[in-house]
C-alpha cells in the first residue's frame, strides 16, 4: 500500500514541468509533499480554503453539480487541485511556452 | 614538623616511649623518688616515627577532592543550553502542525488511484497547450513612459555647490534621504554639509524644504537607512567617521558616532551598510568601507559611542593570487575599498570593489590575521578569498543580484559595466555604457534581468538584458548640462520608484514604466541562462511576451 502511494506520487512528480506535488487531508494538513515545509504549509492552507470556496460556489449555482477539478493559472506557473471527500492532490506545474 | 625532636605533637606514637625513658632515667640516679642533682643521664634516642607518608596520603585525598570540583564543567553545559534557547526564540511563529505520514494508507492509495489518471491527462494537456500564448493580464494601470515624479533639493546646500553623494530609501519606502558632500575635492574640506530627508507620502510636500535636515561638520560620502527602524540612518564622512542619526528628532538627531579614535578610518568612508548581528538577527551592526583598506563592523554601545566589534584589512600581499594584477607602487600595501555589496543568498559572503579596479570576493568568516600595522582594538583579519579580473580603473559601485546567488555587477571609471559570476575570474559580459565615469549600478529588486546605472554624462541608464544586451533600453536625462549623476537607489516597497542624485544637488524621483516593474513569465530561467552562458537568448527566437 505504502509503496503504491509513493510510486503514484513519484510518477506525477516526474512529469514534464512539475515543480511540486502534495497531498492534503480534509482539514488542510499536508500528508505528503515534495516541497519544503514552509512552502507546503502555505500552499496547503490557502488552497484548501480556495477549494472549499470553489466547491460551495459550484454547488450554490446548481445543487446537482459538484467540483471535479480546479486550475489556477498565474504568470509564473499553474496550480492544479484534484479534490475529494477526504483528500486534496495539489500539483504545481511550470508549463513550457 | 618531623624535624622536632620532642615527642609532644606525636603523643599517640611517642608518648609511651617517653615515659619509659623518663622512668629509666630516674632509676639510674641514686634512690627512688629523689632525682640526683646535676647528673649525667644517658637517655635513649628519642625517635620520632616519620609520618610524612601518612601526611602525603592525606594530601592525596585533598587533591582528589579538588578534582571532584571540576563539576564546574556542568556550568558550561548550562550556558550551551542558553544558546539553544536563543536559537529557539529566533525561530518565527510555528509553521503549523506538521503531521507524520498518515496511517490510513489504503484510503490514500484508493484516492490516488482515482485521481491519478485525470491529473496526468491535465498535465499533458497543459504541456502542449497554446491556449494562453500571448495572453497577459494587466492588474495595474499601465505606465508607458518614465516620468519624473519629484525634483527635490535643499537650497542652502545647492548654494554651496554641494553634490548629492548618496541617496537611500527607508524601510517603509516613503522617505528618501540624501547626503550632501563633494566628490571631486581632493583635500580635507571643513565645509559643513547636510543630510536631508523628504517624506514623499506626506501631503503638502515642498520639494525645496526637506522634512528633516541634519547639519554635519564634514562632507557626507554615503548613507544607509536602517532595515527595520524607519527613522535611523547611518552615514560615513569624509573624515573617516561613521555616524548614526535619527531623523525623526530634528533637535537632537545624532544617536551614535565613532569619534576619532585609533579604530576609526583614516580615509573617507565610501560606503556604509547595515548587517544583522550573527546571533540576534533583529539587531543590526554598521559595516563601513574606506580607502584606507579597512572594512569595519560597528555596534552601537552606551553613551552614544559606536564600538568596533570586528575588523578586516586588505593588504596587497594577502590578496589571492588567482588573477595576475599590476604591481602596486612601492611602499603601498593597503588596498583601498570603494564599494561593498552583500549577497542575499549567503549572509557572510560579500563583494568589495577596490581602487585597483578588481572586485574581491570576501567572507566575514575569514580567520587569517591581516599583515597590517594599523592600530586597532580588535584584531584585523584578511577577508579576501578570490580576486576577479580588473576593470580599467577604480570601481565605484558593486551590486549583487537579488535573484541569482552567483551574479554581480561592477561599474568603474572606465565607463564599463562588468557582469561577473562568483565562480570565475573573467567577467561574463562587459558593456560600455559611457565615455565618462560610471558612478553607481544597481540591480532592480523586482525584475531579474534589469539594472540601472548612473553615468558621468548626466543620465540614468536602464538596461533590460532580455531586450538588448548592447544598448540601454531607456536612457533618462537627469541633468540639463551633462553634470554627472552620482548615485541611484531603487525603492523596494514601491517598486516603480527610482531615486537618483546628481552634481547639481538635486534628487529626482523617477516613476518607471510598467515594463520595468512587472516580471515577465520566464525571467528566472533567462537569468539562469545568463549566468551559465553570459548571454540571454537572442530576441526573435521563440519568445513569448
Amino acid at each position: 500500500m505504502q509503496a503504491e502511494v509513493e510510486e503514484t506520487l513519484k510518477r506525477i512528480q516526474s512529469h514534464k514541468g512539475v515543480m511540486g506535488t502534495m497531498v492534503v487531508n480534509a482539514e488542510g494538513i499536508p500528508i505528503r509533499t515534495t516541497l519544503d515545509n514552509s512552502t507546503t504549509v502555505q500552499y496547503a492552507g490557502l488552497l484548501h480554503q480556495l477549494t472549499m470556496k470553489a466547491k460551495s460556489t459550484v454547488r450554490d449555482i446548481d445543487p446537482q453539480n459538484d467540483l471535479t477539478f480546479l486550475r489556477i493559472r498565474s504568470k509564473k506557473h499553474e496550480i492544479m487541485v484534484a479534490p475529494d471527500k477526504e483528500y486534496l492532490l495539489i500539483v504545481i506545474q511550470n508549463p513550457c511556452e | 614538623m618531623a624535624t622536632r625532636a620532642q615527642p609532644g605533637p606525636f603523643r599517640p606514637a611517642g608518648s609511651a616511649g617517653a615515659e619509659a625513658l623518663a622512668t629509666g632515667g630516674a632509676a639510674s640516679a641514686g634512690g627512688p623518688g629523689r632525682p640526683g642533682p646535676l647528673q649525667d643521664e644517658t637517655l635513649g634516642v628519642a625517635s620520632v616515627p616519620s609520618q610524612w607518608r601518612g601526611v602525603q596520603g592525606i594530601r592525596r585525598e585533598t587533591k582528589s577532592c579538588q578534582t571532584a570540583s571540576i563539576a564546574t564543567a556542568e556550568a558550561s553545559v548550562q550556558t550551551r543550553k542558553h544558546a539553544d534557547a536563543e536559537v529557539q526564540t529566533e525561530v518565527p511563529a510555528p509553521v503549523g502542525a506538521r503531521t507524520v505520514a498518515q496511517h490510513d494508507s489504503p484510503r490514500l492509495a484508493a484516492f490516488l488511484r482515482r485521481v491519478e489518471a485525470m491529473v496526468i491527462r491535465e498535465l499533458n494537456k497543459n504541456w502542449q497547450s497554446h491556449a494562453f500564448d500571448g495572453f497577459e493580464v494587466n492588474w495595474t494601470e499601465q505606465q508607458p513612459t518614465v516620468t519624473c515624479l519629484h525634483t527635490l533639493g535643499y537650497p542652502p546646500a545647492q548654494g554651496q555647490g554641494l553634490h548629492v553623494t548618496s541617496v537611500s530609501w527607508n524601510t517603509t519606502g516613503s522617505v528618501v534621504a540624501c547626503a550632501y558632500g563633494r566628490l571631486d575635492d581632493g583635500d580635507w574640506s571643513t565645509l559643513k554639509s547636510f543630510v536631508c530627508a523628504w517624506n514623499l507620502d506626506r501631503r503638502g510636500l515642498n520639494p525645496q524644504q526637506p522634512s528633516a535636515v541634519v547639519e554635519v561638520p564634514s562632507a557626507v560620502m554615503c548613507l544607509a537607512f536602517h532595515p527595520t527602524q524607519p527613522s535611523h540612518v547611518a552615514g560615513g564622512l569624509y573624515s573617516g567617521e561613521v555616524l548614526v542619526w535619527d531623523v525623526s528628532h530634528p533637535e537632537d538627531p545624532l544617536l551614535w558616532r565613532t569619534g576619532l579614535t585609533d579604530d576609526t578610518h583614516t580615509d573617507p568612508v565610501y560606503q556604509v551598510l547595515w548587517l544583522p548581528e550573527p546571533r540576534h538577527s533583529h539587531r543590526f551592526q554598521v559595516l563601513s568601507v574606506a580607502t584606507d583598506g579597512k572594512v569595519l563592523l560597528w555596534q552601537g554601545g552606551g553613551a552614544g559611542q559606536l564600538q568596533l566589534t570586528e575588523g578586516f584589512a586588505l593588504v596587497v600581499q594577502q590578496l589571492p593570487r588567482n588573477t595576475k594584477l599590476k604591481k602596486p607602487p612601492r611602499g603601498e600595501t593597503e588596498v583601498g575599498a570603494t564599494a561593498v555589496a552583500f549577497s542575499g543568498f549567503d549572509p557572510s559572503l560579500f563583494v568589495l570593489g577596490t581602487e585597483g579596479g578588481f572586485p574581491l570576493k570576501c567572507s566575514l568568516a575569514a580567520e587569517e590575521a591581516a599583515l597590517t600595522r594599523m592600530p586597532s582594538s580588535v584584531p584585523l583579519r584578511a577577508p579576501a578569498r578570490f580576486t576577479f579580473s580588473p576593470h580599467g580603473g577604480p570601481i565605484y559601485s558593486v551590486s549583487c543580484s537579488p535573484f541569482h546567488r552567483n551574479l554581480f555587477l561592477s561599474a568603474g571609471t572606465d565607463g564599463h559595466i562588468h557582469l561577473y559570476s562568483m565562480l570565475q575570474a573573467q567577467p561574463l559580459a562587459s558593456l560600455q555604457l559611457s565615455h565618462k565615469y560610471l558612478f553607481a549600478v544597481r540591480w532592480s529588486p523586482v525584475r531579474p534581468l534589469v539594472f540601472a546605472a548612473a553615468s558621468g554624462e548626466g543620465d540614468v541608464q536602464l538596461f533590460d538584458l532580455r531586450k538588448s544586451s548592447q544598448k540601454p533600453t531607456v536612457s533618462i536625462k537627469q541633468t540639463q548640462d551633462d553634470s554627472p549623476v552620482y548615485c541611484l537607489e531603487f525603492n523596494r516597497q514601491q517598486t516603480q520608484l527610482l531615486a537618483a542624485g546628481d552634481a547639481k544637488g538635486t534628487v529626482k524621483v523617477w516613476q518607471l514604466s510598467t515594463e520595468f516593474t512587472e516580471q515577465g513569465p520566464r525571467e528566472a530561467e533567462d537569468l539562469e541562462q545568463l549566468a551559465a552562458e553570459g548571454d540571454v537568448a537572442v530576441p526573435g527566437e521563440e519568445r513569448v511576451q
